[in-house]
């Protein structure tokens, strides 16, 4: 290709140069996307820069419900006179910033729950996906009982461009009815809301003045047809309240004004009085209420198993003929043309179907019943009098090791009764198996009582049933008990005596050994089992056929020689492999199925001549999450869990925040060698027994501690700092119930950078005491970034410090 | 084999690119060695400490209102008006060269080793003897718009010394925001946005006592080594691409092995943006910039002896040291054809450390499919379990993760 050379434009210098600025001059204008996040701060920190961030759009905290100082993360993007944040954080109250009352209201639209409006005209429930118009000043608040999930717009007359004539007045918050043109611009909203970060300048410009342009019409409209300018707070109570009692009937075909205003206690002319005096009538407002409802069902990829007829039902039309004639009528395109166009942008959006983790239905039909069914059954008791510290002050050591009723399969969790609890300065042995064990039963499994235990699954009998955090009854893939959504064998948990909330739990890991064979043939040598998984990040390009396949490679660990290192014996292609139960498994797709060795052509001779250095470390360490009962053990978060760094091995430590009582610490998914990356989706998988430490440090004593104001797992080993960072550190705090689904969908290297850089500058500035430029001179000259992992859901980078630099410090 | 010198001059250097045209300033053979001097184009940050008294470096950055010693500077246009200045600072680093290969032709492999590094002492009245450079957390950084001090934002100059009486380190002497400066020929730099300008110390404010009792330890490297590219007659000399470049990686230091691509004829290797100290993503934008002098050796592999080689199907900048191999994948592996016309302004729109892991993974099992002659299953196999994935930089608009596999893997016994 013919290129032209930069310096041969002539004529067109300046404006040539212009574009050609290194990146910078996309970001010295005001335009620029900017996101937030409290990992960037200290504890103390926080709430004053969440004031921040709220103040962007005319709000701050409520003085009775502020901030706690928890995850919190806004997306944030502004132009002249508007400004748009997506804001994802803990429960808590907002208000005004400001007592002027001249500029349009503020709109606030709530994402995931309602959230309470507290006014002088009392209290509201604001539902979900509905507008609320707050004043800038005056005496109101808004409460998110549980997460706050908010879009929140702000315009002042700047954007306005002079054309704002005749100030509508809000002296109160307005709650926006559903329909027309609020409609419109909700969906404007969120639409604009989820895609900040990657609209042009242009197109942010475009969007930002439709965005006020709307909002202005809708002020105007509901000042015109406002309860301020004719019926009274009251009046306008009641039409919420009945207009809520529509919304949870309209399923009812009978739902006529006589039976509403009878419940309501008046008459049949004062309900429509009440209509008419926002502009509307009952029997129109009905059926846009159904129509509306049925187009965000007909959208929604949680609805896709219902029929369109039972939706039409659902909101009360009897004949889906007559439905679909209202629809198009109403939509310009008939219910199964929008619904199929619907489907066709999710599926785009989302790319490959990813089948790791929940798929968002599912997730949104959990919701809907309750729960995941029993925890673990047959969970050991506390090995009281033995192993609980008594009135000997000295240190205990302990021994847990492992069979079927001491791990927990796939998962981690807040509910399940410890296996033992120790006291912190306790050291405590831990026998963990790989969960790969079955990929060769006979040099991993067989004549070990405790792999034998944990995986014997017979049609009658399945030791462990449960595996992973999806539901017991197989509902969504039909895969087996709890779908595999998690695949790490994890034995524990351990309780750790008075660890509270607060507390950090340091984990040192004192010695590492492989777990050998048992089986008589082949005893005391020792076998791992490496995958390329369906979830590696080559699966999708492979060079050669068969495409996409799985292969699996069986190691031998050689550890107690000179140079330890592992060599490969034999590998294998997957084959379907039927469990035990019936179930065939065609891809990897479920933890422990025995490999039956007659069913894959074994291929010796692989890797010849290759000796790959050993790194015995566990992949999985972890303290129970808060957020949720059952949390796949796949992707690691600030809670630890698959952290797959193999960094954590002998002579390390893991920093962990504790965040239920307890602090109930795992470890499973042991790792005989791992490259940074762990690209293919495993590493050498190979059982092994830990020795750990356990100290607790409390809340009170954390001041001036490394591991002070802990937000996620930090690694310590002999000569670094290691900082994990990840795509989405707290996953389950920032997508909320969606969690456990989107976290496979939106993972970045990108972003996990973004998040080491954070963490790093925190720790150099709150730990080490440096100023911000100190702090970025630093990582630039001395601060080494690697990848962690591309294949556990929430990818990781890491950030590592010498110690070294810091030796002179006094 | 002979060995040949090359110091710098405004005729030895050219600024802010490659380029294909240049004339060469040393021609040699495949074997000879060379001891050329660079420069860091950060040596204005502090005159007194890094130009004053250094005949070379004086001669280079020499600029008054009547004279630039070295006008262009950068890729971009040289006929004005400017915005910044000719080259518009399209391209920021000073390069030593080019050096012309004999024989040297598109297809061929240049290995270059790097035999010895030494920084270049200051000559100014009060500091000489000793060594300095700077460090700039700069627009370009990652960190730029996610500032939490403020202002924001800002830019900072932090000045380091570095010691080498035993274990090599830098210390941090003090630090400076960055306040317009103005060029001798009038224009205003509000940030830094041109190369080479003169800071005027008075008017800045210098923060001392800073980083105090830390000690950054020595990885003296050079940040900017490769080849003319063939697509463009002027190519900015900040995105890394397939004939090397602004890698950033600290590992090419002494004791490496660089392999390039040749994809003009002679070559035309250039070096420069020596560093003292750089981590894994260089995240404020730059390393420590230290002027630095090196001994290298010139190795030329022609095209038809590679086959069987470890150089085999080398289509990119590949890393050998004592210890291991490394392959360096980048957002785009080639820009310059990817992104078409205007690839030296898109580039910096497509910076993303996904496409380049991407890109590294790709390589990598190329070389041991290639080279070690592993099934793709046995490639894809040892890169999970043996293979290190790392952050190479993200502040040169192509960002880089380079894959790195040790050497001891494949010792048989």
């Amino acid at each position: 290709m013919e290129l032209r050379p930069v310096a041969a434009a002539k004529g067109e210098g300046a404006c040539m140069a212009q574009r050609l600025l290194r990146s910078s001059s996309t970001w010295v204008d005001a335009m620029s996307f900017r996101p937030f996040t409290s990992e960037s701060y200290a504890q103390g920190d926080r709430p004053e820069a969440w004031r921040d961030v709220l103040a962007a759009v005319g709000l701050q905290p409520a003085t009775s419900n502020p901030f706690y100082d928890g995850h919190a993360t806004a997306s944030h993007r502004q132009a002249p006179g508007v400004a748009l944040t997506r804001i994802a954080a803990g429960a808590q109250g907002i208000g005004p910033a400001s007592q002027a009352n001249g500029d349009l209201p503020i709109a606030l639209m709530p994402i995931e729950d309602g959230v309470v409006l507290r006014s002088g005209a009392g209290h509201r429930i604001v539902p979900v996906g509905h507008l609320v118009l707050l004043p800038r000043g005056g005496d109101w608040n808004i409460v998110f009982q549980r997460d706050m999930r908010a879009i929140v717009l702000s315009v002042t007359s700047e954007a306005l461009h002079g054309r704002f004539s005749g100030k509508p007045r809000f002296s109160e918050p307005r709650v926006v009815a559903s329909g027309g043109l609020a409609d419109v611009f909700a969906r404007l909203l969120d639409a604009t809301a989820r895609t900040l970060d990657t609209l042009g300048d242009g197109e942010w410009t475009a969007v930002a003045q439709s965005l006020s342009d709307l909002l202005l019409t809708l002020v105007h409209q509901l000042a015109t047809s406002s309860p301020d300018a004719g019926s009274s707070a009251t009046q306008a109570a009641l039409l919420h309240r009945i207009c809520q009692t529509i919304e949870r009937r309209l399923d009812d075909p009978a739902l006529v004004p006589a039976r509403v205003a009878q419940a309501e206690g008046i008459s049949e002319r004062y309900l429509q009085k009440l209509f008419e005096a926002v502009g509307d009538n009952f029997t129109h407002y009905i059926r846009e209420r159904r129509l509306q409802r049925a187009w965000a069902d007909l959208s929604s990829p949680a609805e896709a198993h219902r029929s369109i007829s039972d939706i039409a039902y659902a909101y009360g039309f009897g004949d889906s003929a007559h439905f679909s004639r209202a629809f198009r009528h109403r939509f310009g395109l008939s219910p199964r043309e929008f619904r199929q166009q619907e489907a066709e942008r999710s599926t785009a959006q989302h790319g490959v179907a990813g089948q790791r983790g929940w798929p968002q239905e599912a997730l949104a039909q959990l919701r809907v019943h309750h729960g995941l069914g029993d925890i673990r059954t047959g969970a050991a008791r506390l090995d009281g009098e033995t192993n609980l510290p008594d009135m000997a002050a000295g240190r205990k050591h302990h021994h847990l090791p492992v069979e079927a009723a001491r791990v927990h399969w796939g998962y981690f969790s807040r509910s399940l009764p410890p296996q033992i609890e120790i006291a912190s300065g306790d050291t405590i042995t831990i026998e963990t198996l790989t969960q790969h064990a079955s990929d060769d039963p006979e040099l991993m499994i067989d004549g070990d009582a405790g792999a034998e235990s944990v995986f014997g699954w017979t049609r009658e009998q399945k030791n462990v049933d449960r595996r992973g955090a999806g539901p017991m009854d197989a509902s969504v893939y039909g895969r087996g008990a709890g779908e595999g959504f998690g695949v790490h064998i994890c034995t524990g948990p351990v309780a750790v005596k008075d660890a509270q909330p607060g507390d950090v739990l340091e984990v040192r890991i004192l010695d590492i050994v492989p777990r050998p064979s048992r089986n008589a043939r082949v005893a005391g040598r020792v076998f791992g089992s490496s995958v390329a998984a369906w979830w590696g990040y080559h699966y999708d390009e492979f060079l050669a056929g068969p495409k996409p396949r799985e292969a699996v490679t069986i190691y031998e660990i050689f550890d107690d020689v000179a140079t330890p290192h592992a060599r490969a014996v034999y590998s294998y292609r997957w084959e379907p492999q039927t469990d035990p139960s019936g179930v065939v498994h065609t891809t990897y797709d479920y933890p422990g199925v025995p490999v039956r060795p007659d069913s894959v052509k074994r291929r010796h001779a692989v890797l010849d001549g290759i000796r790959i250095p050993l790194r015995p470390h566990f992949g999985v360490i972890a303290v129970a999450p808060r957020e949720v009962d059952f949390v796949d053990s796949v992707p690691p978060s600030y809670f630890g869990g698959n952290l797959d760094n193999w960094r954590l091995g002998k002579g390390a430590a893991v920093y962990l925040p504790v965040s239920v009582p307890g602090a109930l610490l795992s470890v499973g998914d042991p790792h005989a060698a791992q490259g940074d990356g762990e690209l293919s989706g495993t590493a050498i998988e190979c059982s092994m027994t830990g020795t750990f430490e356990v100290i607790l440090h409390k809340k009170a004593d954390l001041p001036g501690q490394p591991f002070a104001d802990l937000s996620y797992p930090l690694i310590e080993t002999e000569t670094d700092w290691v900082l994990t960072g990840f795509s989405h550190p707290n996953y389950l705090a920032e997508f909320g119930a969606q969690g456990q689904s989107e976290v496979y969908a939106k993972s970045s290297l990108d972003l996990a950078m973004k998040d080491a850089f954070r963490k790093m500058r925190r720790f150099l500035m709150n730990v080490k005491g440096l100023s911000e430029d100190e702090a970025i001179a630093l990582m630039s000259a001395a601060v080494d970034f690697g990848v962690t992992q591309v294949v556990d859901g929430n990818w990781g980078v890491h950030a590592i410090i010498s110690k070294r630099l810091f030796q002179d410090a006094p | 084999m002979r060995h040949h010198t090359l110091q710098v001059s405004p005729k030895t250097v050219h600024w802010g690119y490659f380029s294909k045209k240049v004339a060469p300033a040393l021609t040699l053979r495949s074997g000879d060695r060379a001891t050329i001097e660079t420069l860091t184009h950060h040596a204005n940050d502090d005159y007194e400490r890094m130009i004053a008294g250094d005949p070379g470096a004086e001669s280079v950055f020499h600029w008054t209102r009547e004279n630039k010693a070295v006008a262009r500077r950068g890729s971009g246009p040289i006929e004005g008006p400017f915005i910044r200045g000719a080259g518009e600072g399209v391209g920021v680093h000073l390069l030593t060269g080019p050096v012309a290969i004999e024989g040297a032709e598109p297809g061929d492999i240049l290995e270059v080793r790097i035999l010895d590094v030494r920084p270049r002492p200051s000559c100014s009245a009060c500091h000489a003897g000793r060594c300095f450079g700077s460090n700039v957390a700069a627009n370009w950084g990652f960190h730029y718009h996610d500032l939490i001090e403020e202002p924001k934002p800002r830019e900072v100059v932090t000045i380091f010394e570095l010691d080498t009486s035993g274990d090599p380190f830098a210390k941090a002497v003090y630090n400076y925001v960055w306040t317009p400066q103005t060029d001798p020929d009038g224009i205003v730099h509000s940030s830094i946005d041109y190369p080479g300008v003169r800071v005027d110390h008075a008017t800045i404010k210098k923060r001392e006592n800073i980083l105090t009792s830390v000690k950054v330890p020595a990885r003296l490297h050079f940040g900017t080594m490769g080849l003319a590219p063939s697509e463009a007659d002027f190519v900015s000399s900040i995105p890394p691409s397939y004939t090397g470049g602004n890698i950033d990686d600290w590992r090419i230091g002494k004791g490496a092995r660089m392999y390039y691509p040749v994809a003009v004829p002679g070559a035309y290797f250039s070096v420069g943006d020596p560093h003292a100290a750089q981590g894994d993503s260089e995240l404020g934008g730059t390393a420590i910039e230290t002027s630095l002098t090196g001994d290298f050796e010139f190795i030329l592999h022609k095209k038809a002896d590679l086959a069987g080689t470890s150089l085999e199907g080398l289509s990119h900048p590949m890393l050998e040291t004592d210890q291991a191999w490394s392959v360096y994948g980048f957002t785009y592996p080639n820009y310059l054809a990817e992104l078409g016309a205007d690839a030296q302004t898109e580039i910096a729109n497509h910076s993303s450390l996904d496409r380049a892991m991407r890109d590294a993974f790709r390589k990598l099992r190329r070389f041991l499919m290639t080279v070690h002659r592993l099934s793709e299953d046995e490639a894809i196999s040892l890169m999970s379990v043996g293979a290190d994935f790392g952050v190479t930089q993200v502040v040169d608009a192509n960002w880089g993760v380079h894959g790195t596999i040790r050497k001891n893997i494949f010792r048989c016994d």
